[in-house]
């Protein structure tokens, strides 16, 4: 026990831990840079970036730590790279390390659900915002834990720099023993030092862990108490309301729109438009129906710009949608401003709010991102919020709203853009019976405002003959019927039209 | 008590030092310096070295690092009681030899079978490390400078109750520990078809990092045998003398050498010329006698060379 405890006090035991925590620390955050560029290159579609990528990980997870410290210590020399221990064996470790960060990264990434980015698109954010502002809080809340591990793999891997001549606490512990014939006392005390060491970097971990944490919403986290981060602005003042409701007056169906001239699509040998030929007048309210996969979804991601033509054209006020002038598809980035400049906002049958954002900052988020001033922004927020009837709920995260809930706030987030043109992609269907009225209504109200283009794809006949001006009714890749919704719902004139109106209604009973 | 205080007070003092390093001080080791050359100034003053540092004038005044593999006792460890220091009969012997060719000895340590990788490629001029000069060897790029002979000593458990005679078939069926790529390995290994010709099992080989490991297998039964040379082995039998013994010695085809990177004629020619006066002035026996090292046989300085 004495020497156990004489050994634990050893000086040069201790200037081990130097070493070791400056091999932890080069390793860890050399092994996080090169990790992240490795995800980023395995995520782009620049296919030779990615093979290159893809091999380092093959490679350097495939073979041992052991022999990569070797080969930078004792093969790099041979071409004229000769860096000292320290440096070699800290390199060695960042570049092994990088190769497991890459797939922590990598599956952060995957894991960010697919609807969060098209509703990023579909709000016209620029694919960098999309990644900075959407993805990548998300993914380092994910990756804490798995962070925390590979923390202390990399102080465990660093007694390998042993064997190349790095003095860290390891060599020392076997030089002594060596030296002394006191084995166990001596292997003792250096398993309590480590100990020691992953013990704090265990405790940076959950405090990392506290501070993140989406659901604390009373209490601040251990972290924030300590560092006087500032996290959220005071609330701006509520002004009375961004959009005054009007009351229903004369509404004004102006020039066409929106125009869908010989569009065709298919999924592989699945045809869902066969040659579609549509036009949307400004202001005007149409609702889409058909059965199940007739491409109504399809029809208005189309619109947007989130999915492609393979033939015919998709103007809006005159552009032609994903294209410019000439023809030439637009990049990512371009796509966002253009949808950004036409105004289309959607509102999605899975509600696809950012879920690692309070309701407030799903509305403001988007408008800060692209330029607004926070207090602004912040205002929108709280007025669009109390016009669908969740000023209550403005500081809780999506995961505690009931569905309802959340698509209401899913409308205010594509209102808060000031949208001309808004997509409604079977906003209720996801919902409990008992939830869908208060989301129509919340519809319902914006149909009677003046000037806001609408289409909703939509299976509820009584409300898309309440609210639409014209109901479209596709079937088998093309508009089979149109006209005034009374008129299509109640007296369809195509027999196919007939049979669904019917199926519809008996369902509804 | 209070000198244990002190101790806890110094290992805060030098954990905040760790932080400080941290923060960007550089810290290096300062291991091993040269023992004040003094020591060796009648080796030093010898005609013959005189004339060795005239014929070798770019080794004067130089520090030359010798990759060592500090886990034998009495050849090379870390002074216990100052472990920022290397200790031993070969770091003696180094300092000799620099004394006598004019240059420092400063000291990069590595694991077994990095030493002669780490002076092939030129992160370390010279190996002065108990290390036995082979052909396999010289082959990684060195060639060698003998300076004693190899006798080895098979430890045992105490009253050798596997009744264990040599390297030899006595060892069929058994587990030998060994020193990874130590020379011993093959021939544990070749006494395998032995074994079996006899229609016995072939011994076992289990490979460790430092001798200090191989005793503890033997200590724990793991093993039930360990070969090295005959004076790290008898320190570990006074070190433990309850529980192990010598099963025997033997005499190995072998010498122990100093390695040099093979394009390096003028070092190599240097160090025969500066072994051969330490050898014969009679200071490696003295040497050896400090180190309690008294099987040490005194090889004549003999190249070998992979060719």
């Amino acid at each position: 026990m004495e020497k156990f405890a004489h050994y634990l006090t050893t000086g040069w035991l201790l200037e081990g831990i130097v070493f070791t925590l400056q091999l932890t620390l080069y390793g860890f955050a050399g092994g996080l840079l090169l990790g992240l560029l490795l995800a980023a290159a395995q995520l782009t579609r620049f296919r030779p970036l990615t093979f290159v990528a893809r091999a380092y990980v093959v490679i350097y997870r495939g073979t041992p730590l052991i022999l990569q410290m070797v080969f930078v210590f004792t093969a790099l020399p041979h071409v004229g790279i000769s860096l000292p221990p320290l440096m070699a064996a800290s390199v060695a470790l960042a570049m092994n390390e990088a190769a497991f960060f890459a797939e922590i990264f990598r599956s952060g990434v995957r894991a960010v659900d697919p609807g969060q980015l098209a509703a990023a698109r579909a709000l016209g954010l620029a694919p960098k915002v999309v990644a900075m502002k959407v993805v990548l809080p998300q993914v380092a809340r994910m990756s804490v834990p798995a962070l925390g591990n590979e923390a202390i793999a990399t102080m465990k891997n660093s007694a390998l720099a042993s064997i190349i001549a790095v003095p860290e606490l390891t060599l020392r512990t076997q030089q002594l023993t060596s030296a002394t014939f006191d084995y166990f006392s001596i292997y003792f005390s250096t398993a309590v030092m480590y100990l020691a060491l992953t013990g704090v970097l265990t405790l940076v971990q959950l405090l990392v862990e506290d501070a993140l944490n989406l659901d604390r919403t009373t209490r601040r986290s251990v972290l924030s108490r300590l560092v006087p981060l500032q996290r959220e602005a005071p609330s701006a003042p509520l002004i009375a309301s961004v959009r005054p409701s009007q009351p229903p007056g004369p509404r004004t169906i102006g020039a066409p729109l929106i125009r869908l001239a010989g569009v065709r699509k298919s999924y592989g040998a699945h045809t869902i438009f066969d040659g579609v030929d549509l036009e949307i007048r400004a202001g005007e309210v149409v609702a889409l129906l058909g059965r199940s996969g007739s491409g109504k979804s399809t029809l208005l991601r189309m619109v947007n710009g989130l999915e492609d033509a393979d033939a015919g054209a998709i103007t809006v006020a005159g552009m032609v949608v994903g294209r410019d002038d000439r023809g030439r598809r637009l990049t990512e980035r371009q796509a966002a401003e253009q949808r950004k400049l036409l105004g289309i906002g959607m509102v999605f049958q899975h509600f696809n709010l950012f879920s690692h954002l309070s309701a407030r900052a799903n509305v403001s988020g988007p408008l800060c991102w692209t330029g607004t001033p926070k207090v602004d922004a912040d205002a929108t927020a709280e007025a669009l919020l109390a016009q669908v009837g969740m000023a209550g709920r403005a500081d809780a995260l999506p995961r505690r709203l009931s569905g309802g809930q959340q698509q209401r706030v899913g409308i205010a987030r594509a209102l808060a853009m000031n949208p001309r043109v808004l997509l409604l992609d079977e906003p209720t269907s996801a919902l409990d019976p008992e939830l869908v009225a208060e989301v129509l209504d919340v519809i319902r109200g914006l149909a009677h405002h003046e000037g806001l283009t609408m289409i909703i794809a939509t299976h509820q006949l009584g409300f898309a003959k309440e609210v639409a001006d014209r109901v479209v009714f596709m079937a088998d890749g093309h508009v089979v019927e149109e006209g005034p919704a009374a008129e299509v719902i109640e007296a369809p004139s195509h027999e196919i039209t007939s049979r669904f109106m019917n199926a519809m209604r008996a369902a509804e009973v | 008590m209070t000198s244990r205080r002190t101790a806890a007070v110094r290992a805060i003092g030098i954990l905040l030092c760790a932080v400080a390093a941290l923060a960007g001080c550089s810290s290096t080791t300062d291991a091993g310096k040269p023992a004040a050359s003094s020591e060796y100034a009648d080796v030093a003053n010898s005609p013959a070295c005189t004339q060795l540092r005239q014929q070798h004038p770019n080794l004067v005044g130089k520090t030359m690092t010798n990759a060592l593999n500090p886990y034998t006792p009495g050849y090379e460890t870390v002074d216990p009681n100052d472990p920022g220091r290397y200790q031993g009969f070969d770091i003696d012997l180094g300092n000799a030899i620099g004394a006598c060719l004019g240059f420092s000895v400063d000291y990069v340590s590595v694991g077994f079978s990095e030493l002669i990788p780490t002076v092939s490629s030129g992160r370390a001029d010279w190996i002065l490390s108990n290390l036995y000069a082979t052909k396999e060897r010289a082959q990684g790029g060195v060639d060698f400078v003998s300076y004693s002979k190899v006798f080895d000593g098979i430890l045992v458990k105490n009253g050798n109750p596997k009744k264990i005679t040599g390297i030899d078939t006595s060892l069929c069926g058994l587990t030998v520990a060994l020193n990874k790529g130590y020379v011993e390995v093959p021939l544990v290994d070749a006494v395998g078809p032995k074994c079996e010709a006899q229609g016995k099992p072939a011994p076992t080989t289990s490979l460790f990092d430092n001798s200090s490991d191989c005793v503890q297998a033997i200590l724990a039964g793991r093993a039930d045998a360990y070969m090295n040379d005959v004076n790290t082995v008898n320190r570990y039998i006074a070190e433990h003398s309850q529980d192990l013994a010598s099963a025997d010695t033997v005499m190995l085809d072998y010498t122990i050498g100093i390695g040099v990177p093979k394009n390096n004629h003028d070092f190599r020619d240097a160090l025969v010329g500066a072994v051969t006066e330490i050898q014969s002035t009679g200071l490696q026996g003295k040497l050896a006698a400090k180190w309690k090292l008294d099987q040490n046989a005194v090889a004549q300085p003999t190249v070998l060379s992979a060719g």
